[in-house]
């Protein structure tokens, strides 16, 4: 319920994006303080708004269960 | 009377976290936090003080002095220069995701002297060493409930842990000597050590209050003399008991003879060997004091390296002293009078005068913790620290007067504190010099599983008696002695190696904490003033009778005379309960002299305060108190366990619960007075193995392998203590309605059958979930191949598997891009079992500017309902094996259309005789016919007021039998069946041993480089050895053809040519004719004959015919074709 009120949070899903972007970026979610980040691979691994240390990749929306008939 | 309901289920607060937590779990962890909290508060500035200091001259001819001040730990935090960082604190539930350590900063503060010279103190770190959970430097110390649960812990967290590289690692509680207590010894293996030794010994370890640990036998020797063993790194002296005593007092013989002879006037053998050992003293020509301290100065002065040239023997006789005999004893007459009592003790032994006291009673034995080893380790990787400056202070030194700078270049190629201590708490491998006074130095620590809540919680209850009794031979430690009452479980213990080894402390048993210095040093005049007469330097020329010395904590400040005794032992217990100048804690023993053709222990009047003894609260029915008895305590004292048993005048205390003398887990049982007593032991261990919930927070979990099982329930007949432990927190089983019937598909023994429609509906249904920590080399990053068009199938762009993503073997499961090589690898998931991802998480690290490895977790859950093969068991020790999921509608149902869950064979009951289990699925079925919940504590049913009757009322009082049976149908053909079933609700319990994990199949596959045998092991896909006994068997059955395949054809079949002139395999070769290219002749290369034969072997034949021939033995097959 929390996230869904957040302005921000259809903006920066990745489904939004067009999918052939090489170097489009993946959200991850801060251990800490729960504030979704952007992250490209390379950057260094550490939460924008409060410097923690765990991310947490965010579930996807793609499909990943092909064989549901 | 507390009696188990179901409300808390139904409670509207359920599932918040409460405002305080629960006092009795909180209690597991109370030992190992208070060993370490002493650690921090005085333990460690006690051995800092304690530090030997290093001094040493530099090239320049400059004397140097080093001197440790002070130490202080600190709590965890981000290091300083870390980059937007809002929370400084590290939580332990970062060390356990991250993979990191729990550990905050040593700081020290070092003092230097150049000639005598003070120069500026400095104040620096020197590493980060692990911290203890929930102590004083922990963050979780004082929080609530509900701060722990925001931070990802549990709401009852009892901590007493470490966090070691994401492992959660505790120290093993060792059960070792009673401290500063001179115990009667006798040991075989003492005759062996020197002429004339004998195997009776006086033993005592000496603990400082700084836990360092000296152990000094005084050994009895045939000639009728003594000597004091010393240890001095690892290695053993032994000196005459005479020279000690004239290096420690100045007084004349006369004195020190009237000293020993006291009380034992009468001992002619005594007198006479005492005599004549200081008359050996004198023909060595040591005549006194300083003679002496001289001897021995110049004796031991090659072992004391570490001490500067320029002391003198009488310094190096000192220090041998203060740091190796006697060492809990600070003047040199208490040290003095101690071995006096020591060496009447020895011959009162030896003249059979009084029993040896054996090491292997629990009254004998004390605690060894976490913290107090933690210390003991510090402390002398502290002292290793410090000659390590020194060295390398020499390595920099040019020959001028040592700067600061050259200080602090020494200092920083000192790294040596964190690596040693994170280690010894990784592997439990103890690396030291002088090994501390522990008798093993391996498996000191244990990884906390949390397979289920019991697993958790019995790890911090589990003593273990030393690792060196595993292997012995004799029986003898593992035995139940009678002292071990109220102390150790009796039910709790392994079956199988560790078996009476490693046991675990009852519910009621505390471990004792330091306490405060005043009071200690109070206790003296307290005890003058009850009528103790103080220890005086002179010995007492009148007579007063037969006097009992009063040792407190080992050493001996006054005696008190007989008659006065039983009266002043009286005032101290009821000031010890009290509390105030007597800590609770104190154990007051009172070995007393018997009569004559009695044997007992040597007497006196032994005081212990000191920390980490076992004691357990009774009732002390003069002061109508809780009184804390120790173990040693209890021996001597008369402990009623119920009211009738009260014998006047002569009990003393009473028992606080009938139960008092059981673990947790024992006391989780149903009725375990009931069962046939190994049935309950079978009980604790498969409770430790149950799949149940292991925490709460699953998705904040990286444990390598955790069980979850999906639909739990409430045990319906339970102990009030599993309420009291809050068990349906953490519920572990499932409530089956069960029928005890021949039925069919009971394909071996203890199998059993499952409704087929009860696993539809979920039950004990459960999941793995398994962690894999990735670490990559430095220079890589995480991140997908752009190129390859069939991986974003799997893996996001950032290379990690996506979540919820269905891996099986060869999926692949992340990606890295490698800097050094410039190109990305791709590792495929390996196992053979389908799995589902769970999480992923990317851990950071502080920003140090150093490169290092990149970091992620991934989770991934196994689903794993139950399959034929799987384990399940009862609470009564009555484990099976699922064999044959049957339909429901073949099942037999009863009267009231009642299909059972599980078909239960009825060959179980007769020679197991777990009567709790029929019990409980009466009661089971009573609790769920009336919809309450039954108290199964034990003791609470007699002969006069049975259990069965009481449920049989409960039965017939909700319309079923008495006996709890019914007339039941059969499921096939829907007759009656004539004879009537038990049936019922007993609560099951799904064990994590699983056919997936276990199962192994081979046909062809991998074999051994070397012998070409298949491998060995399931997870190299090896096969099933057919070993010796399975030979024999084909033999005894005469099928040597199946012999044949089995060890030749499945094997290792070769074929090897064979010489018959030379009669080997080794020489033949398969060559060219000379003559032409085109057709291979077999030929010799020894004698080069061409009557080769083809015959088979296994192959490690040849090796053995290759191994023979390197030693020169030629092996001949005189075969003939």
């Amino acid at each position: 319920m929390r996230i869904l009120r957040k302005p921000s949070y259809r903006m920066i899903t990745e489904a939004e994006t067009p999918d052939d972007a090489p170097k489009k970026a993946l959200i991850y979610i801060c251990g800490a303080c729960q504030a979704e980040n952007e992250m490209k691979p390379k950057d260094p691994i550490r939460c924008r708004e409060c410097g923690y240390r765990i991310m947490y990749k965010k579930r996807t929306k793609r499909l990943v269960v092909f064989n549901a008939r | 009377m507390y009696e188990p309901t179901l409300k808390n289920l139904t409670n509207v607060d359920y599932g918040k976290p409460p405002d305080s937590q629960n006092q009795i779990l909180q209690e597991l962890g109370t030992p190992h936090i208070d060993s370490f909290n002493y650690m921090i508060e005085e333990g460690l500035n006690l051995a800092i003080s304690d530090l030997l200091p290093v001094e040493f001259d530099t090239k320049g001819k400059y004397r140097v002095k080093l001197t440790l001040l002070e130490a202080a730990i600190h709590q965890p935090r981000v290091p300083t220069g870390s980059l937007g960082v809002k929370s400084h604190s590290i939580y332990p539930l970062e060390c356990r995701q991250r993979h990191g350590t729990y550990s905050g900063r040593l700081e020290i503060k070092l003092g230097w002297r150049i000639d005598d010279v003070e120069q500026m103190i400095i104040d620096r770190d020197i590493g980060q060493v692990p911290i203890m959970l929930k102590s004083k430097l922990c963050h979780l110390e004082k929080m609530s409930p509900k701060q722990l649960v925001k931070l990802g812990e549990h709401q009852d967290e009892w901590g007493g842990y470490f966090i070691i590289k994401g492992k959660e690692r505790l120290v093993r509680l060792l059960l070792g000597t009673r401290r500063n207590f001179p115990t009667a010894v006798q040991r075989n293996t003492w005759k062996n050590k020197d002429k004339f030794f004998s195997d009776i010994g006086i033993l005592i370890r000496c603990v400082k209050d700084d836990l360092t640990t000296v152990t000094n036998n005084l050994h009895y020797l045939t000639n009728g003399t003594a000597k004091l063993m010393i240890p001095i790194k690892k290695r053993v002296f032994y000196a005459p008991i005479f020279l000690i005593m004239r290096c420690l007092t100045n007084s004349s013989d006369e004195f020190i003879f009237r000293h020993i002879i006291k009380g034992h006037e009468n001992d002619l053998y005594f007198i006479r060997s005492v005599m004549e050992m200081m008359r050996s003293l004198h023909e060595s020509n040591i005549h006194c004091q300083e003679d002496a301290k001289e001897y021995i100065g110049i004796m031991f002065r090659p072992r004391f390296y570490e001490l500067p040239e320029w002391k003198t023997n009488k310094e190096v006789c000192d220090h041998m002293l203060r740091n190796y005999v006697l060492i809990h004893l600070n003047t040199d007459f208490d040290k003095l009078k101690l071995l006096v009592f020591m060496l009447q003790k020895l011959f009162s032994v030896a003249q059979n005068k009084c029993l040896v006291e054996g090491a292997d009673g629990i009254m004998m034995q004390e605690l060894m913790l976490g913290g107090h080893l933690y210390l003991k380790i510090l402390k002398e990787k502290l002292q290793t620290w410090l000659n390590l400056v020194k060295i390398n202070l020499l390595k920099v030194d040019q020959g001028g007067q040592p700067s600061i700078g050259d200080m602090m270049t020494a200092l920083r190629r000192c790294d040596l504190i964190e690596h040693s201590m994170t280690n010894f708490f990784a592997t439990g491998n103890l690396n030291s010099q002088s090994g501390l006074g522990m008798q093993q130095d391996k498996g000191l620590t244990i990884l906390v599983e949390n397979i289920s809540r019991m697993r958790y919680m019995a790890h911090f209850r589990a003593v273990h008696r030393g690792a060196i009794f595993e292997s012995m031979r004799t029986t003898e430690p593992r035995r139940l002695l009678p002292d071990a009452w109220g102390f150790i479980c009796p039910v709790h213990t392994p079956d199988g190696t560790p078996c009476g080894l490693l046991n675990h402390l009852t519910k009621s048993c505390i471990v004792t904490k330091s306490i405060s210095r005043k009071v200690l040093n109070d206790i003296p005049k307290v005890l003058v003033s009850l009528g103790m007469c103080e220890a005086s330097y002179k010995p007492q020329d009148i007579n007063i009778g037969f006097v009992y010395n009063v040792i407190l904590d080992g050493r001996i400040i006054g005696y008190v005379p007989e008659t006065l005794t039983a009266l002043f032992i009286k005032k101290l217990r009821t000031l010890k309960v009290k509390g105030k100048q007597i800590p609770e804690t104190t154990e007051i023993v009172w070995l007393q002299k018997k009569e004559e053709n009695i044997l007992g222990q040597f007497p006196g009047l032994f005081l212990f305060t000191g920390n980490a003894r076992m004691m357990r609260p009774v009732f002390n029915l003069d002061l109508e108190q809780i009184e804390l008895i120790g173990t040693f305590e209890q021996v001597y004292l008369d402990i009623s366990i119920s009211e009738d048993e009260i014998r006047p005048n002569i009990t003393s205390h009473r028992e606080v619960t009938k139960t008092d003398f059981l673990s947790h887990l024992a006391c989780l049982i149903p009725l375990p007075d009931y069962n046939q007593s190994p049935r309950n032991m079978y009980q604790c261990q498969m409770g430790k193995q149950t799949m149940g919930t292991a925490c709460h927070n699953w998705h904040l979990q990286s444990e390598t392998k955790l069980y979850r099982i999906q639909t739990p329930a409430s045990p319906l007949f339970r102990p009030v203590h599993y309420d009291a432990l809050s068990m349906d927190d953490f519920p572990m089983g499932t409530n089956a309605v069960i029928a005890v019937i021949s039925y069919t598909g009971y394909d071996m023994e203890d199998a059993m059958i499952i409704n087929k429609m009860a696993l539809d509906r979920g039950f004990s249904h459960g999941s793995i979930f398994k962690t894999e920590l990735i670490e990559t080399k430095p220079h890589t990053y995480f991140m997908r191949d752009p190129f390859k068009e069939d991986l974003p199938d799997s893996l996001g762009v950032d290379g990690l598997p996506h979540i919820g993503l269905k891996l099986s073997k060869g999926t692949p499961y992340y990606s890295y891009f490698d800097e050094q090589i410039q190109g990305f690898i791709i590792a495929k998931y390996l196992s053979n079992e389908e799995v589902i991802v769970d999480s992923v998480r990317q851990c950071g690290d502080f920003t140090t500017g150093r490169k290092i490895p990149n970091k992620a977790t991934i989770t991934v859950r196994v689903q794993r309902n139950p399959t034929v093969g799987d384990k399940f068991a009862s609470r009564a020790g009555q484990k099976g094996i699922f064999s044959k999921g049957w339909p429901a509608e073949d099942l037999p149902f009863t009267e009231s259309g009642m299909v059972p869950d599980i078909v239960f064979n009825p060959h179980g009951f007769p020679s197991r005789m777990t009567i709790a289990m029929m019990i409980e699925c009466m009661a089971g079925k009573s609790a769920a016919v009336h919809g309450v919940v039954h108290d199964a504590t034990p003791f609470k049913y007699s002969e006069e007021d049975t259990a069965i009757d009481f449920f049989g009322k409960l039965l017939e009082a909700g319309g079923y039998n008495y006996f709890g049976t019914e007339q039941m149908y059969s499921g096939v053909d829907g007759r009656a069946m004539k004879a009537s079933i038990f049936f019922g609700v007993v609560h099951y319990q799904r064990l994590r041993h699983m056919v997936s994990d276990k199962w192994q199949v081979r046909s062809t596959g991998p074999v051994d480089a070397v012998t070409k045998q298949p491998v060995k092991g399931r997870k190299r896909g090896g096969g099933g050895r057919i070993g010796e006994m399975e030979r024999d068997a084909l033999i005894s059955h005469g099928t040597p053809f199946l012999m044949q395949d089995r060890f030749m054809d499945c094997s290792d079949k070769s074929t090897a040519l064979l010489c018959l002139k030379c009669h080997t395999i080794l020489t033949s070769l398969v060559q060219f004719k000379e003559d032409s290219y085109s057709s291979k002749i077999a030929k010799c290369r020894v004698c080069d004959s061409t009557k080769v034969q083809e015959i088979g072997i296994p192959n490690v034949f040849r090796y053995l015919c290759s191994e023979l021939a390197a030693i020169n033995i030629k092996l001949q097959l005189n075969i003939e074709v």
